[in-house]
């Protein structure tokens, strides 16, 4: 597959602070790449540099084969952006602001009206097209916002936290668009600190932090950096203090932890962890009532890498 | 198109604004319609006095008498003291003349004799009293000539029959210009007012930060799109121009609007149209949002039309205030209004003084546009 994006040794300072310190990678032809880390991590300052919204101190940046700049309006034109901020005219309609940031790239009034309807489909808001964005729930808004961003049909698509403070419900309608548009053939980059987002969408992640990429890859090869294997969680009613220190002398065992009857137990890697763990129950006759096993999570991968909390 | 489209959308969102200033304007208009009815007709008044004669019907006496039943009308029945100084007091009487005894013989004896005089307030009462003084004052002068009392009145009814011609030059009727030189002035405050406000708002929609970024990483370019909304702010003051121009058809009478008066009224207001929309411009250089911008509108339409002169005619100003308000273009504008108002002819030196505050407005919209271009390039490099 081609390439789509090109960012070879980006860099971006305001003033001393480096916010984006020597990034370099590429978005492959219709994968979803995830930009993910925690507020302040350069996610939002590479993506306008991306853009040709900020100027940048070094590296260069090619989109479609071609170098992106504030004039590129034929790059332009086959990009679509859904920012942080939710960017719609209160003065318009629902249908009124798709139309008026579709008719930015599409002329033809037929195609757009069909485009424009498309679009109010694909989030969800056909029934709310006639409203203003002050009638609209704060979900709601989110999901005008992207309409906004993706009615033109681009080639290739920026999301920047589309679903940051969004219900539940708004935030799954929105996760599905965001399918539906790969599904379409969109090359799609995303930017968010929720991790459960990025381990459902994205076909390949960045991690960011202070500026730097301090991992890549798809989920599995993320999850592969992380030394622990598994995480076992069991709900045990008893447990004396010898039974307790007993389980750290189970093999790969590295973390034990007991509270209010949960029991959490982290091994690092290696085979049958979890069978010697029932084996452990079973030899000790500890009742427990239920056991399951996790594996790690990229907020873990993120952890070992960095010494702290993706939403730190 | 998809710019201009939502361009005039969002000015229909902001309809009842446009119309609520409008109707501030046609009120104004109606009622100054309504008050500006005078006259340039004249109609001599003659004062009510009453005269005592405690002389007798002879000589200068006689002929003073007779002088002031030409001049006034002269009153009888007021024996009662407090009863003339009622009629004084409601000036039912403006004047009273108390012509002591031996006045005629002592006058020509040359002996000065005084005639005690009592008066109301009031312009009547002036004007009683200097007709009194007019026919004192020549009497004087033939009072030590050595003259009988027929020469005497024969030369002073000669002296007071003689009177300085007086030629009306003007007859431009400036109170049939008042009304429409009226409605432009208070125009002032609602062309600022309905320019400011929508274009203000429309510019900060279009400027807010998620809008800008969307629109510049749009395939328009946003020299473009600043030339369209320029184009459209354009079109919609002018659009303001002219409706105002139809009310004020209403307000102050076809027949002026589309005299040489009606021309330079319209000609100015346009101008003033241009300036009012390159304010707008600098302001939504400067402010964003619509409580920002209500704020700003109501310091600038209010402050220059109560410092201009669109509230309160500019005679009525103190001189400092008119001195403050020179730094403002409404000043230039109010002033023109009442310029072509008292117009007598169209050559260009009659004119010149409304041509040279025409090119001030006109130097204040350069200003305006040039410090608005060097702000927002200001912008530009900061983001």
């Amino acid at each position: 597959m081609k390439n789509v994006i090109e960012v070879k040794h980006l860099s971006k300072s305001y003033k001393s602070h480096k916010a984006v310190d020597d990034l370099s990678f590429e978005v492959k032809e219709g994968e979803i790449l995830g930009l993910l880390g925690p507020n302040g991590s350069g996610k939002t300052t590479t993506m306008n540099c991306i853009l040709a919204l900020l100027k940048y101190n070094e590296g260069e940046i090619k989109i479609f084969g071609k170098e992106m700049s504030p004039s590129a309006y034929d790059i332009k034109s086959k990009i679509g952006v859904v920012f942080q901020d939710v960017a719609v005219f209160d003065e318009l309609t629902v249908y009124g602001n798709i139309d008026y940031f579709c008719g930015l790239y599409i002329q033809d009034k037929t195609v757009r009206a069909e485009y424009v309807e498309d679009a109010l489909k694909l989030v969800g808001l056909t029934e709310n097209k006639n409203q203003y964005p002050k009638q609209l729930s704060g979900g709601l808004l989110r999901r005008l916002n992207i309409a906004c961003g993706i009615a033109h049909k681009p080639k290739l698509i920026f999301l920047d936290e589309p679903t940051v403070a969004v219900d539940p419900q708004s935030r799954n309608n929105i996760l599905e668009g965001i399918k539906k548009l790969r599904d379409g053939g969109a090359t799609i980059i995303y930017t968010t600190h929720y991790m459960e987002e990025v381990e459902i969408l994205c076909d390949r992640v960045i991690i960011l932090d202070k500026g730097k990429i301090i991992a890549s890859g798809t989920n599995d090869e993320l999850k592969a950096l992380a030394k622990i294997e598994e995480k076992v969680t069991i709900e045990v009613s008893e447990l004396s203090p010898s039974q307790l220190s007993g389980f750290e002398s189970i093999k790969n065992v590295s973390e034990v932890s007991y509270d209010n009857g949960v029991m959490k137990v982290v091994f690092n890697k290696g085979k049958n962890n979890l069978a010697d763990m029932v084996d452990y129950l079973k030899d000790n006759k500890i009742q427990y009532s239920k056991i399951f096993a996790e594996r790690p999570t990229l907020n873990d991968v993120f952890l070992e890498l960095t010494g702290k909390e993706l939403r730190d | 198109m998809t710019v201009s489209k939502a361009f005039w959308k969002i000015v229909l969102k902001n309809i009842s604004t446009i119309i609520m200033y409008t109707v501030i304007l046609v009120s104004f208009g109606t009622v100054s319609a309504q008050s500006s009815t005078t006259t340039v007709e004249f109609e001599a008044v003659e004062p009510s006095i009453v005269v005592f004669n405690h002389d007798g019907e002879e000589g200068i006496t006689k002929n003073l008498i007779e002088y002031l039943d030409k001049n006034a009308e002269i009153k009888t029945g007021f024996s009662d003291d407090d009863k003339l100084k009622d009629a004084l007091f409601y000036e039912e009487v403006v004047l009273v003349v108390d012509i002591p005894e031996n006045y005629s013989k002592d006058y020509l004896a040359g002996k000065n004799p005084e005639i005690l005089t009592r008066s109301s307030a009031g312009y009547r009462a002036e004007l009683a009293k200097v007709m009194l003084r007019r026919y004192l004052s020549v009497a004087q002068s033939y009072s030590t000539l050595g003259l009988d009392a027929s020469e005497t009145t024969e030369k002073i009814n000669a002296a007071l029959e003689s009177s300085a011609k007086v030629e009306v030059l003007s007859k431009v009727d400036s109170s049939k210009y008042a009304k429409a030189s009226a409605y432009f002035s208070f125009a002032n405050y609602a062309i600022l007012a309905c320019v400011i406000t929508i274009i203000c708002l429309i510019m900060s929609s279009f400027n807010r930060m998620e809008i800008r970024k969307r629109n510049l990483v749009s395939s328009v370019a946003i020299s473009k799109m600043n030339r369209i909304l320029l184009r459209n702010s354009c079109l919609y003051a002018f659009g303001v121009w002219l409706m105002y121009m139809i009310f004020g058809y209403f307000m102050a009478g076809g027949d002026i609007l589309f005299s040489n008066y009606g021309i330079l009224f319209a000609v100015n207001s346009f101008i003033f149209c241009i300036v009012a929309t390159t304010i707008a411009y600098l302001i939504s250089q400067l402010v964003q949002g619509r409580n920002a911008v209500n704020g700003i509108m109501n310091v600038v339409a209010l402050g220059s039309s109560f410092l201009c002169g669109s509230f309160v005619p500019l005679e009525f100003l103190p001189e400092s205030v008119k001195f403050i308000a020179h730094a403002l273009p409404s000043f230039y504008y109010i002033d023109s209004n009442y310029k072509i108002q008292a117009l007598e002819g169209f050559s260009l030196d009659e004119i010149a003084p409304v041509l040279i505050n025409m090119g001030i407005m006109l130097g204040f919209a350069i200003l305006f546009v040039i410090l608005a271009n060097i702000i927002a390039k200001k912008k530009q490099r900061v983001a």
